[in-house]
């Protein structure tokens, strides 16, 4: 079951070029982000992260295929998400192409994060 | 909005009851019931009938009833619904009505008892009108509110508020004076119109504290007049004594103060006026003060953003130094808040000369860096913005000029700092570039996780330096250090990312169209150079902060 994170945007907010999807799996749950992940969009991402922790599930995959820009407001939301779950949820992170490969590689947060070709990779690595 | 449709032929429990109490009324002129027959009218038949809003039983006269229902004798219409006039014809639920026809003679009977309903539901059906009325005004009060509120544009929001309040009161015309603080703390005043183009106001003064116009002014209450001339407070003022000539004539007249709701302040005033007396009632007045009311909370917003962002924005720039001159090198440093959106604060840069024989260097730290002391250069990002990034900026500058300053390694600097801001806030992530230029050309340097920086040679090769050596800080917990040659004649470039990259344009991409224009200019680089280079790679509509420093080592000795 797909529950995407309600749109909101407004003048009060930078209004964010994407979107933060949770869907829970036999595996666990995989957040699916789309669009721009930045300053706009990274308070979302972070909401989902904390309701899909709420879900107490094996496995977080956090799905950036959809994602065309990768800024480090967005970074900044993986590398928390990796340490507030650390021993408690095996964090995941679905990453393919320069879009979004190339801002981990700068940052060396290839090092931190598990990264992972494709959502059936993560889902399936051990 | 129709009233209850749930009966039976689609009308009111309550007018199914009336058909039936009504059906018994028609007597024949010796008090025996006469058969009645029921049909239904369509809007057109309707429409021949004269009523009154708040009439449900209609005694259509005799020429009606032939024109309508040839052949019968006496007849009532039955309204469904409110029994208000369906305007347009359109036949909705509310004008449906039932004729009840006798065809055999009858007596006065059936007249009685049409009045009888007619005097037991007018005041009813007239309140509920009333009702209605009112709950059309609150539901265009609260669109107003909800649009006005949900905006953060000042013009926008004014010019909205004017239109919608003019309609509501049913002015002739309506202006909106309001107050606004320039960037010198002075007050000034603008005013938007509706209902009469801007060149019939455009001849004259803004309105003075007069008389009349004091009370809204001073937030004193709201004026209503059905006759302002006749008003003991009109036409006390020099020099016009009245209104000027030429002004739009003006009998009904009503103001409302805009009040923010935060600081009591008058942010403006609402006046409406009509050429003719006694336009304006109690509900016009307090429709225009609802109006108002949501006009200070919707002014108020948008003048707290635009503090907050001035505010991020003014404390960025506080914080950022004026790079000391430092003999040898030419530096050209900027710092450019985002020009569109709200991610202002963040972006730093600074330049430090560190004393002579401080810098150890784990790589190097000659005895001629005792001489001339060697000079440290810093650029960097916190994530987010506002004024929360403006602050840790102003932090984490501090504490790496502090480590700087004590003369530790690139490398230490920017351990120290990461562990600092580790313990300080929770996921705050800061990329950042430290270099330290030794007086032997020596460029010692380490990357937290930000771009690299671009060394451009005397012979018009860029090399890139310390791409992805490390995490950002906050992050990371160690930081490598590189050391390359900054020779005379080179110039050192560092920026932050929204220079190279946004949501159009990926930082692979961003990369190299900034290394495409720095080559192409003519060196050593400018301060004019480096603002067309931002033009150009950000079309000047750069949404996120940008800063760069462009170090140029001259040919003479340091």
């Amino acid at each position: 079951m797909v529950r995407p994170e309600r749109v909101a945007g407004g003048p009060f907010d930078d209004e964010p070029a994407g979107s933060v999807g949770l869907d829970e799996v036999p595996e666990g749950v995989v957040l699916a982000v789309s669009g721009a992940l930045d300053l706009a969009l990274a308070p979302r991402l972070q909401r989902t992260v904390e309701r899909a922790a709420r879900l107490r599930p094996a496995l977080l995959v956090i799905d950036l295929t959809g994602v065309t820009f990768l800024a480090s407001a967005g970074m900044a939301e993986l590398v928390r998400a990796n340490r507030q779950l650390r021993g408690e949820v095996p964090v995941r992170v679905v990453a393919t192409g320069r879009l979004v490969l190339r801002p981990l590689e700068l940052t060396r947060l290839t090092d931190e994060l598990a990264i992972h070709p494709t959502l059936a990779d993560a889902l399936a690595a051990g | 909005m129709s009233v209850g449709t749930s009966g039976t032929d689609g009308v009111g429990p309550e007018t199914d009851a009336l058909w039936v109490a009504l059906t018994t009324v028609f007597t024949a002129p010796d008090g025996r019931p006469v058969p009645v027959e029921r049909r239904a009218l369509t809007p057109a038949e309707l429409a021949g009938l004269h009523r009154e809003d708040g009439e449900v039983v209609l005694v259509p006269d005799d020429a009606q009833l032939a024109a309508l229902l040839p052949g019968a004798t006496a007849a009532l219409v039955v309204l469904d619904g409110d029994g208000t006039h369906d305007g347009d014809g359109s036949g909705d639920p509310a004008a449906a009505a039932v004729a009840l026809v006798a065809r055999a003679p009858v007596g006065r009977s059936h007249l009685l008892a049409a009045e009888a309903v007619g005097a037991a539901t007018g005041g009813l059906r007239r309140a509920v009108g009333a009702l209605r009325t009112e709950a059309a005004v609150i539901d265009a009060l609260h669109s107003v509110g909800r649009r006005l509120t949900a905006q953060l544009d000042i013009d926008r929001i004014v010019q909205e508020a004017t239109d919608a309040a003019t309609t509501a009161v049913g002015a002739a015309f309506g202006a909106f004076f309001y107050n606004l603080v320039n960037q010198f703390g002075e007050s000034y005043t603008l005013y938007t119109l509706s209902g009469v183009p801007r060149e019939a106001f455009a001849r004259f003064p803004m309105p003075r504290n007069t008389e009349v116009f004091a009370p809204t002014f001073d937030g004193r209450g709201t004026v209503r007049s059905d006759d302002i001339t006749a008003d003991p407070r009109f036409g006390r003022n020099a020099p016009y004594h009245g209104m000027p000539e030429g002004h739009l004539p003006v009998r009904s007249y009503l103001a409302v103060s805009v009040i923010s709701p935060t600081s009591g302040e008058v942010l403006g005033g609402f006046f409406f006026g009509h050429p003719e007396r006694g336009r304006f009632t109690g509900r016009h007045e307090y429709v225009a003060e609802g109006i108002a009311g949501y006009s200070a909370i919707a002014l108020d917003n948008a003048r707290l953003y635009e503090r907050e962002r001035n505010f991020a924005r003014e404390l960025s720039r506080s914080m950022l130094p004026e790079a000391p001159a430092v003999p040898g090198l030419e530096l050209v440093t900027r710092y450019l808040p985002a020009a569109t959106g709200p991610k202002i604060g963040g972006d730093w840069f600074d330049v430090i000369r560190l004393e002579p024989g401080t810098v150890s260097g784990t790589a190097s730290g000659t005895a001629s860096d005792r001489e001339s002391g060697a000079t440290a250069f810093v650029i960097g990002d916190v994530v987010g913005h506002g004024v929360t990034a403006a602050t840790v900026m102003g932090q984490v500058r501090t504490a790496i000029r502090s480590y700087a300053l004590l003369g530790l390694p690139p490398s230490e600097v920017l351990r120290h700092v990461s562990a600092l801001l580790g313990s300080v806030a929770g996921s705050t992530f800061v990329t950042c570039f430290y270099a330290v230029l030794m007086p032997d050309d020596g460029l010692v340097y380490a990357n937290a996780g930000h771009l690299p920086a671009l060394l451009l040679r005397a012979d018009g090769s860029i090399e890139q330096l310390g791409e992805a050596m490390a995490q950002p800080l906050g992050v990371g917990a160690t930081f490598p250090e590189r050391t390359a040659e900054f020779r005379r004649g080179d110039d050192l470039f560092l920026y932050t990312d929204g220079l190279v990259e946004s949501r159009s344009r990926d930082v692979t991409q961003g990369l190299e169209w900034l290394l495409e224009a720095l080559a192409e200019l003519p060196r050593p680089l400018t301060g004019e150079a480096c603002d067309g280079l931002v033009e150009r790679l950000t079309g000047g509509t750069h949404d996120d902060d940008v800063a760069l420093i462009s170090v140029y080592r001259t040919g003479e000795a340091g």
